[in-house]
């Protein structure tokens, strides 16, 4: 019973770990371009902070991996 | 073109995107033919243009004010781009910018060579490529061709003006031929295939407006070979030396097959002046950049596309400044305009 909620809690792990990659990742280019547009016209703050943070919903899809993981299999 | 490019060029292809939509709308040429030199003056003066006329209003007024502010910006704004970017695109940019040096050369064995003044000299002179300002305004002292000649001879432009023998066109034309050159030289070998399409295809419209400018002369077929530069998309070496040999007219039926030909298709048939086709090309030019920047989005393009626009801008309220300035009727400056 101890190892099943260790092998749950590594599975979470993974999951928040390479999501959280994976959004990286995406947000690496994206923030390098709002950045860019930014520096040049600051109205792109908004629409520049709004388009970086569009791949973190990939984390979050890792978090409530890890949660239903955590919470429904460790019942 | 694979993930780490695409974050590479992110950051640069973002800005030169937020800085083109900086640049003056085309729907304003047309408002600015209507309007009188001051008030144009002093739109330029509240445009992007207003830190370059406040810094240069002390030194100048009226129509030089506007014309040394137009290249000030210009050459600040491609400075900017080879300081805000990196790597490759910092290569890459530096290689092409480099033109503004053969300009520059160009400008100033002109001005010699005629006897123009160092202020007429210096207010054509646009310091966008490596050579500072202030290395040319000390050139510009010197009083003959021969003796700005051997103050180039440390640049790497200077094989191409060692040989010079009284001919200007003749060290033109090769200063051209070693920069498209080594252009291509820099530009395959850093593996861009993007920027090199980019390229011939510039290669191809520089080469296509000069063969029309040369058919018109009635000039030799191996006169307009000299001056014609290799390495074109679409017009190779045995094109180009087919269409040298033709006429006129037949020359403009052979062009039919080329890509070009949409672009200047509708006045063909005027051939009195060359203005329709140069100002037709260009504008070809600049619609072929904008259109493979879009494709491309994260690449050097939409860097070049920008660095395009830029140069037709300052060109365009040149165009209109001058233009009005001689009281030149609106429909031929309209002609001139690139839009």
């Amino acid at each position: 019973m101890v190892a099943d909620a260790g092998m749950i809690a590594i599975g979470a792990g993974i999951a928040v770990g390479l999501a959280g990659i994976g959004a990286g990742m995406g947000e690496q280019a994206i923030g390098a371009a709002a950045v860019g547009a930014m520096a040049e016209d600051e109205k792109f703050f908004g629409k520049g902070l709004l388009m970086t943070v569009i791949p973190e919903s990939i984390a979050i899809f890792g978090l409530v991996v890890a949660l239903i993981l955590l919470f429904v299999f460790n019942a | 073109m694979g993930a780490a490019n695409d974050v590479k060029y992110a950051y640069i292809a973002a800005r030169v995107r937020a800085m083109k939509g900086k640049l003056i709308p085309k729907e304003m040429y047309p408002k600015f033919l209507n309007m009188e030199i001051p008030e144009i003056t002093r739109f330029i003066g509240e445009s992007e243009y207003k830190k370059d006329v406040d810094e240069l209003g002390k030194k100048y007024s009226g129509i030089d004010l506007v014309e040394h502010a137009l290249n000030q910006n210009l050459a600040l704004t491609y400075r900017k781009l080879i300081d805000v970017s990196q790597n490759e695109a910092n290569f890459l940019i530096t290689e092409y910018l480099r033109s503004w040096d053969i300009w520059n050369i160009k400008t100033i064995i002109r001005g010699k060579f005629s006897g123009a003044s160092e202020d007429e000299i210096l207010e054509d002179v646009v310091s966008a490529g490596q050579l500072r300002y202030r290395e040319l305004t000390e050139i510009v002292k010197i009083g003959t061709v021969e003796g700005v000649i051997a103050a180039f001879a440390k640049t790497p432009h200077y094989p191409a003006l060692e040989g010079y023998n009284g001919v200007l066109a003749d060290i033109e034309n090769s200063l051209d031929r070693m920069y498209y050159s080594n252009l291509i030289k820099v530009v395959s070998a850093s593996g861009n295939k993007l920027f090199l399409k980019f390229l011939r295809t510039e290669i191809d419209l520089k080469n296509l407006k000069m063969l029309f400018r040369m058919k018109r002369a009635d000039m030799e077929r191996e006169d307009i070979l000299k001056l014609l530069i290799p390495g074109g998309m679409e017009l190779k070496d045995a094109d180009l030396s087919r269409l040298a040999a033709m006429p006129l007219s037949e020359f403009v039926r052979a062009i039919e097959e080329y890509s070009y030909w949409k672009a200047i298709s509708d006045v063909s048939g005027e051939l009195t002046s060359l203005l329709n086709i140069e100002t037709r090309l260009d504008k070809y030019g600049l619609a072929y950049a904008a259109s493979i920047s879009y494709y491309y989005p994260l690449s050097i393009l939409p860097v070049l596309d920008y660095i395009l626009s830029k140069k037709i801008e300052v060109d365009n309220l040149r165009i209109i400044v001058r233009g009005k300035e001689t009281s030149l009727q609106e429909d031929i400056i309209k002609a001139h305009l690139v839009m």
